[in-house]
């Protein structure tokens, strides 16, 4: 093999060597590429969802604070009838009390 | 350089480049897996953080719902008692009112108030005020009892009716010093006493 053939084999082979790198830093150029559109598309949708389920929680929120507070007034009536009730019975006695305490000679 | 020797230096020159490439690919692969998991784990805090927060405003708004009806509630039982309460102390007034006409429980209490109300004014002449219908009932069991109760103070009754449900105004002949020992004073003096006995009779409290 001549020299001139020599070289110009190892030459073609030098390109073909550059191509494989350049082809190698192409492809990894385009995972980096992809992997950052993916990450923000993942993270679109996952805040996207994130938020839906928050919208969620504070439309109940609203309604269920609602019927916790109708549970309570409901039931706290129930107990100031009551109270009023037995406050109403007693109230002759009281009365009658009170007069004994205004008219008492110390 | 044989032919075979030039082959070797080109596969070996193609070895290394191919090996650098994937180690290219593989770094390029690596970084985008460690980027991924970073970033998962980061929008995992971020949306995890939105939804806490989502469920913290959640929980005030339905701790101030209940904190508010608790509160009307409240206010409602306060008025409910405080009716109650008025109610009571009104039939009392009402009942004072009607128990002066009854000499048994009255008349005592009116004797005491006019016999307090002259010690109190330390003098030794004094001007006795009642309303209309006492004037008329000023016996002599009344007089005679405080003649003897309070002797050293010569006593004067006077004409001019007052406007009060009972009890008597003592005062000085000249009129510039005033004991009220009205019941409609007595009332005003004892309603803080009343109110915590009518609240402690009615509610327990």
């Amino acid at each position: 093999m001549s020299a001139i053939e020599t070289v110009k084999v190892i030459v073609d082979a030098e390109k073909q060597a550059a191509k494989m790198i350049d082809d190698a830093t192409s492809e990894a150029n385009a995972i980096r590429k992809k992997i950052d559109s993916s990450i923000q598309q993942q993270r679109q949708q996952m805040l996207d969802e994130a938020k839906k389920r928050a919208a969620d929680i504070s439309s109940r929120a609203g309604d269920e604070g609602k019927q916790e507070a109708d549970n309570y007034e409901t039931d706290s009536a129930n107990t100031l009838k009551a109270l009023v009730s037995k406050a109403i019975s007693k109230k002759n006695a009281t009365v009658e009390k009170l007069v004994t305490m205004l008219m008492r000679v110390e | 350089m044989t032919m075979s020797e030039a082959n070797k230096f080109t596969q070996d020159i193609l070895k290394v480049a191919r090996e650098k490439a994937d180690s290219i690919v593989h770094e390029a692969q690596a970084d985008s897996q460690h980027a991924s998991d970073e970033a998962r784990t980061a929008i995992s805090r971020e949306a995890d953080s939105i939804v806490r927060g989502a469920r913290a405003d959640a929980d005030a708004v339905k701790r101030r719902q209940v904190s508010e009806a608790r509160h009307r509630v409240k206010l409602r039982e306060q008025q409910e008692k405080d009716k109650i309460v008025e109610d009571v102390l009104e039939e009392v007034k009402k009942q004072a009112s009607k128990l002066v006409s009854d000499d048994t429980r009255y008349i005592p209490l009116l004797t005491h108030l006019i016999e307090s109300g002259l010690r109190e004014l330390g003098s030794e002449s004094a001007l006795v005020h009642l309303n209309k219908a006492d004037l008329k009932r000023v016996s002599s069991s009344l007089e005679q009892s405080i003649r003897k109760n309070v002797a050293h103070v010569k006593v004067e009754w006077s004409k001019e009716p007052i406007e009060a449900i009972g009890g008597a105004l003592i005062s000085s002949l000249d009129g510039k010093i005033r004991i009220v020992n009205t019941l409609d004073q007595r009332f005003e003096a004892l309603e803080p006493r009343l109110l915590i006995e009518a609240k402690a009779s009615l509610f327990g409290e």
